[in-house]
């Protein structure tokens, strides 16, 4: 009786710990995951479940009876035009808002459903046929067209958390592919590697009628995106960035010749891989405790004029692992619609954090406040109501000083009245007439 | 002093004749008691026992938390579901009185083992308490002018509508005790201007302590007394009765009035109560004089009077503009201004001028809700002047004013009631003793018969009786025939008769709906019971997190917090007016405006209240334009009245209405999919029965709130605000797009669910494989 059932929650424990892993990967063909088998091999390595299927495979399913079947998608299939099965835009972009996470690598022969897919989550694809182009920083290998460009480690974005690495120590990369433009108004799109400030993205050999869509550093390599649930979502402009042969070239400019024998882009790939998969810079809030200065626990509400303490204990997931978190920007907010109180949370332990502060003399319905939204991590957003009541009537001062002449009076009066009735009482008047007065 | 009278007469006549009178006045009292109680019933019985409208389900809601937890954290009640996010101090924010007396009865029954659910109490606290409005009045009335006065009084006040309007079964209101405690106190002060005793003053401030504790509305009684004492002393009047009453009721009244925490330090702070403290210096300024006088010649007293007087209203005057320039005391608020100018609240405070209560007062208004009294009530008042008197000199001022204030509001006529009552007995009284006094034989057997034929009136007519007893109005004119008293007296008992039956209609049609649950009648005269309100209410409680926050108009505010328990934004106490204008605001603006407000506010869900599938005209459409104005008083960048009116300036919600009203959030919130419904054959869909248009945006999506629940009849719909996370990824609209890419369209079927790849390679048996890639 009770063993199947323990069966059945074992079970559950390791559907739950190898969650994260499962991954389908989406191809053009099968010959995709020979050139790409380094990119592959990686994330194989790190413990991911790898299932690979052709984009117009008719039985692509992502979710079944409302359980996700992956946690993870690679789309490594840019000239799809129509996912097979029940893959279509509305069922990848639910897949991204209930959390899953997405690589999608494009090329210049980026099928719609791309497009559309990109537009989604805030940015947009080049037309059909574009590269990047850039006449200053190509490769030499290049065949004449300028679209096999060098790009400098300047141009990835100073985030640690996402390259794993600081961006100084990486080699120039490699790249060839389209280009990408971000919705200018869209606030958590990332980009991840932008082109040189003398690039610009068209169709290589056409003449330049109207302005390219993309020029310069806005023009976006690749782009990425977390969304507000903290999905994650990378769009390369090139396939081939992932390839073996990418990863093992050696680069050179053709302008001023540094070599370097090998490309950073198998760190960045990698790097990238890790950040999209949440390998990375996602960070939780492992408890919140607040009191009044001298208690332990959390009162049912806090006076006016009280000193609260505040603790938050913040942990980064680190090789499959929580561990504390430490940072010394973490600010804490006391919210009243506008914040009352806006201090630096101190770090007390490893990944602990505190904030002591006074109750504003204004009662009413408080949030503690803490929302991290940093580059790379996951946003770290807690509140905590409160109620902040005014004084009791028992908690206000007794005695006030400028009071006393009043306190006097009513004491006299008292005595006054107390000895005026023994004297009423006891005096005898002969006379009867002044008594009536 | 009466008594003493009483007595002479009755030993003149029969020696049980006291006896008999005080025991038809017992009578007649319990009997008014018991129809005024029973009267107010008619809620009751067609519905239920249920508190009724809006504020008294705070009142309900309060007591009941005092119940439960206890006096002291009744006062000290900080209550963090209102007002959100700024929370109600609501001990020191409500006039406990009410809460305090309903507990107290529940505490005597529990004691006497008698379980009764607060509750009850609270739904009959009014109709009880208008039996003691009547006993008070008739010992007011009786003080004033005879107990054949005073029992008409006592009858009137115990029917009339215009007190009806506000103590129905389930009314749990304030006015419910305070008109008992306004008239309780008015006798015990003309009981303490009559004896000038020490005695009747205390209990006559004692009184105005319950009062103050009970209602607003004790600032007319603070008023009204230093206005009456003033008059007196301007007539001559001054006495030392007059001084000991005043004197001990003001200082008494006053510290007494301090002790309860709402009112605080508004009686010596404010602009309203400062007539009683300048009466009361004048009063020490008359009796100083008069104590001179005494001891001076005339010239030297003259020229005293003359200089000192002068000298000393310069100083007061002085001192008041002083302390008023100098903010020690508070000039007259808004509210108080618009009880002068009746236009003033619709421009500068539109949240009072709001309430329909608030507004001037229609004629036919009066008549409604006083019938014939208001036609009789200037006869007691002409009665009183022709035979003025100290006390009289009262009721005549209390007369004047209240007319003037019921004129400017409908919700005042509730002070005018009980005074109309008094001068209408005065009146009534009169008459009959002129009609009735000469029968002396015939009398008693007419009356019987009246008692056989008329069973329903009898409390009226044995009130004929009293008014035998010896009055000052003796000189009556002789020569009015029997005939014709036989007729005036007739045509006056069926005056009284059609009163009686007016009062009932309009308590059962006008004031015995507890506006919470809605009846309609269909042609077959079957009654149909709309129950929206409470299943809105039940749903809110059932469904939604407890902490949930409900954004609604404040007319809501209580029921949402009494029915529901649910976090309310705004309510019915209206202390904060940039806050309800921020609800309004959010009302009145488009979706994605409203959405950075509501979200400042962490609201989620939204509750309007439509009128439009069951002509209910009382919804938030037709009150809009005020929600408008009020948020155009604070905020009036953002919203402009005119914005939301044709250019003909008509407030219209069909095509032709303004573009503004027709996208704004309340307008989209009353309104989403009504367009798909089709109410019945002979209207087209989305046809509005309250404004009898069709509306003129029918199908419009809502991008930030969704439906949550709509009651049977549409009455309440219930939207919840999605969160910030739910908008995850920022999409690029298609119109926004550079890129432009050709409409795509999907190739795949139910039967071929394969997708589509370009340039896929094709393999050809016997070929090399032969695609390049990328």
């Amino acid at each position: 009786m009770k063993f199947p059932v323990l069966l059945s929650i074992f079970c559950i424990f390791i559907v739950k710990s190898t969650a994260q892993f499962r991954t389908l990967v989406l191809l053009d063909n099968q010959v995709i995951r020979e050139t790409h088998s380094i990119f592959f091999r990686s994330l194989i390595d790190r413990g991911y479940s790898l299932t690979y299927k052709v984009a117009d495979d008719s039985t692509l399913v992502l979710s079944k009876y409302g359980e996700a079947l992956y946690d993870n998608l690679i789309v490594f299939a840019p000239s799809v035009e129509e996912f097979g099965g029940v893959l279509n835009v509305d069922t990848l972009t639910q897949f991204i808002d209930d959390g899953g996470n997405v690589l999608i690598a494009g090329s210049s022969v980026t099928g719609d459903v791309l497009r559309e897919l990109a537009s989604e989550c805030g940015f947009e694809v080049d037309e059909e046929g574009a590269y990047v182009i850039d006449h200053l920083n190509y490769d030499v290998s290049d065949e004449g067209e300028h679209t096999k460009l060098v790009v400098d480690n300047e141009n990835l974005i100073d985030s640690s958390v996402i390259l794993g690495q600081p961006r100084q120590k990486i080699a120039p990369l490699i790249y060839e592919g389209t280009g990408l433009l971000a919705d200018t108004e869209n606030q958590l799109v990332l980009p991840l590697i932008t082109g040189h400030s003398t690039s610009y993205s068209y169709i290589p050999g056409q003449k330049i009628k109207e302005y390219p869509h993309a020029v310069g550093k806005d023009t976006l390599l690749v782009a990425g995106l977390q969304a507000r649930n903290n999905a994650r979502v990378i769009f390369s402009g090139s396939l081939s960035f992932f390839s073996d042969e990418f990863f093992t070239a050696s680069v050179q400019k053709a302008a001023n010749g540094q070599q370097y024998e090998k490309s950073g882009n198998q760190d960045v790939a990698i790097a990238l891989s890790q950040w999209v998969f949440k390998e990375h810079g996602q960070l939780r809030v492992k408890s919140v405790n607040h009191h009044k200065a001298g208690e332990s626990k959390p009162p049912s509400e806090y006076t006016i004029m009280d000193n609260a303490v505040y603790n938050i204990e913040v942990e980064i997931l680190n090789g499959g692992k929580w561990e504390p978190f430490v940072a010394n920007d973490i600010q804490l907010e006391f919210v009243r619609i506008d914040p009352f109180i806006r201090t630096i949370l101190k770090k007390t332990q490893n990944g602990s954090y505190e904030a002591k502060f006074k109750i504003p003399d204004v009662y009413g319905v408080y949030q503690f406040k803490v929302d991290y939204d940093r580059v790379g991590y996951t946003r770290l957003y807690s509140t905590t109501q409160v109620s902040v009541r005014p004084l009791q009537h028992t908690q206000y001062e007794r005695f006030i000083f400028s009071a006393y002449p009043y306190y006097t009076g009513g004491f006299s009066m008292m005595i006054g009245v107390f000895l005026f009735s023994f004297v009423f009482l006891h005096f005898k008047d002969e006379d009867k007439k002044s008594k009536s007065d | 002093m009466s008594q003493t009278y009483t007595k002479k007469s009755s030993i003149s006549k029969l020696n049980s004749k006291a006896g008999i009178s005080s025991l038809l006045i017992f009578v007649i009292l319990l009997l008014a008691w018991i129809a005024g109680f029973s009267s107010r019933l008619f809620a009751v019985i067609r519905f239920e026992s249920i508190i009724h409208e809006f504020d008294p389900w705070f009142n309900y809601r309060a007591t009941a938390y005092m119940v439960k937890h206890g006096f002291y954290n009744f006062l000290n009640w900080f209550d963090e579901r209102a007002w959100y996010p700024l929370g109600r101090i609501v001990g020191g924010t409500v006039y406990p009185g009410l809460m305090i007396t309903s507990g107290s009865i529940h505490y005597l029954l529990h004691l006497l083992h008698i379980n009764v659910h607060i509750r009850d109490i609270c739904v009959f606290l009014a109709p009880v308490f208008s039996g003691l409005t009547s006993i008070s009045t008739y010992y007011l009335t009786k003080e004033l002018w005879s107990k054949g006065a005073g029992l008409f009084a006592a009858c009137f006040i115990a029917i009339v509508p215009g007190y009806i309007s506000r103590s129905v079964a389930g009314s749990y209101d304030n006015e419910g005790i305070a008109i008992f405690a306004l008239q309780f106190t008015y006798f015990l002060w003309i009981k303490s201007v009559k004896t000038g005793s020490v005695f009747w003053a205390v209990a006559s401030a004692l009184s105005y302590f319950y009062m103050v504790s009970a209602w607003g509305g004790y600032v007319f009684i603070i008023n009204l007394i230093p206005l009456h004492v003033f008059v007196l002393l301007l007539m001559g009047r001054f006495s030392n009765r007059l001084f000991t009453s005043y004197t001990t009721f003001y200082i008494l009244g006053l510290i007494m009035s301090m002790q309860i925490p709402f009112v605080g330090f508004q009686p010596i702070r404010t602009s309203e109560h400062m007539a009683a403290s300048g009466v009361f210096a004048l009063m020490f300024a008359v009796a100083t004089l008069k104590y001179l006088q005494s001891m001076m010649s005339k010239s030297e007293f003259k020229s005293l009077v003359i200089y000192g007087g002068l000298i000393a209203a310069g100083i007061v005057f002085g001192t008041v503009v002083l302390l008023t320039y100098a903010g020690f005391i508070a000039p007259w608020s808004g509210r108080f201004y618009s009880l002068w100018d009746t236009g003033y609240a619709k421009i500068h405070i539109p949240i009072i001028a709001s309430v329909s209560e608030h507004q001037p007062t229609t004629w036919f208004a009066f008549f409604f809700d006083l019938h014939v009294l208001v036609a009789t009530f200037p006869a007691g008042l002409w009665y009183c002047i022709k035979n003025i008197n100290d006390e009289r000199v009262f009721v005549v001022l209390y007369a004047l004013s209240a007319v003037y204030f019921a004129g400017v509001m409908v919700r005042l006529m509730l002070t005018l009631t009980p005074v109309v009552c008094i001068l209408s007995g005065i009146a009534f009284s009169g008459l009959l003793e002129l009609f009735l006094r000469d029968d002396e034989i015939a009398k008693p057997e007419e009356s019987g018969d009246e008692e056989h034929t008329t069973p329903k009136n009898r409390k009226y007519d044995k009130v004929g009786r009293v008014p035998k007893m010896k009055h000052e109005l003796n000189k009556e004119p002789d020569g009015i025939g029997p005939n014709i008293r036989t007729i005036i007296s007739v045509v006056i008992l069926l005056l009284l008769m059609l009163f009686a039956v007016h009062c009932t209609w309009v308590t059962s049609n006008a004031y015995s709906s507890p506006s919470i649950v809605l009846a309609s009648y269909s042609g077959d005269g079957t009654r149909q019971i709309l129950d929206d309100f409470r299943e809105a209410y039940f749903w809110l409680s059932q469904n939604t997190a407890d902490e949930a926050r409900v954004m609604s108009w404040w007319d809501y505010g209580y029921q949402i917090a009494g029915m529901a328990n649910r976090t309310t934004l705004v309510d019915n106490n209206t202390w904060n007016n940039s806050h309800i204008a921020l609800v309004g605001k959010a009302m009145s603006s488009n979706e994605s405006a409203a959405y950075t407000i509501m979200t400042a506010l962490d609201v989620d869900y939204v509750l309007v209240i439509f009128g439009g599938v069951i002509g209910y005209s009382g919804d938030d459409i037709n009150k809009f334009l005020w929600m408008v104005r009020i948020a155009e008083g604070e905020h009036p960048k953002d919203i402009k009245e005119s914005n939301y009116f044709t250019e003909q300036g008509e407030f219209r919600i069909d095509g032709e209405g303004s573009p503004t009203l027709l996208n704004c959030l309340m307008y989209k919130l009353s309104y989403y999919r009504f367009g798909e419904l089709k109410l019945d054959y002979r209207t087209p869909a989305g046809y509005d029965r309250t404004r009898n248009a069709v509306i003129g945006n029918k199908d419009f999506q809502l991008t930030y709130l969704e439906e949550a629940y709509t009651t049977e009849h549409w009455l309440v719909r219930i939207y919840r605000v999605k969160k910030p996370d739910e908008f995850n990824r920022p999409r690029i609209p298609v119109a926004n797009r550079l890129v432009k890419s050709p409409n795509f369209v999907s190739k795949k079927s139910t039967k071929r669910k394969r997708g589509t790849l370009k340039n896929k390679p094709v393999i050809v048996k016997g070929k090399r494989l032969s695609s390049k890639q990328s």
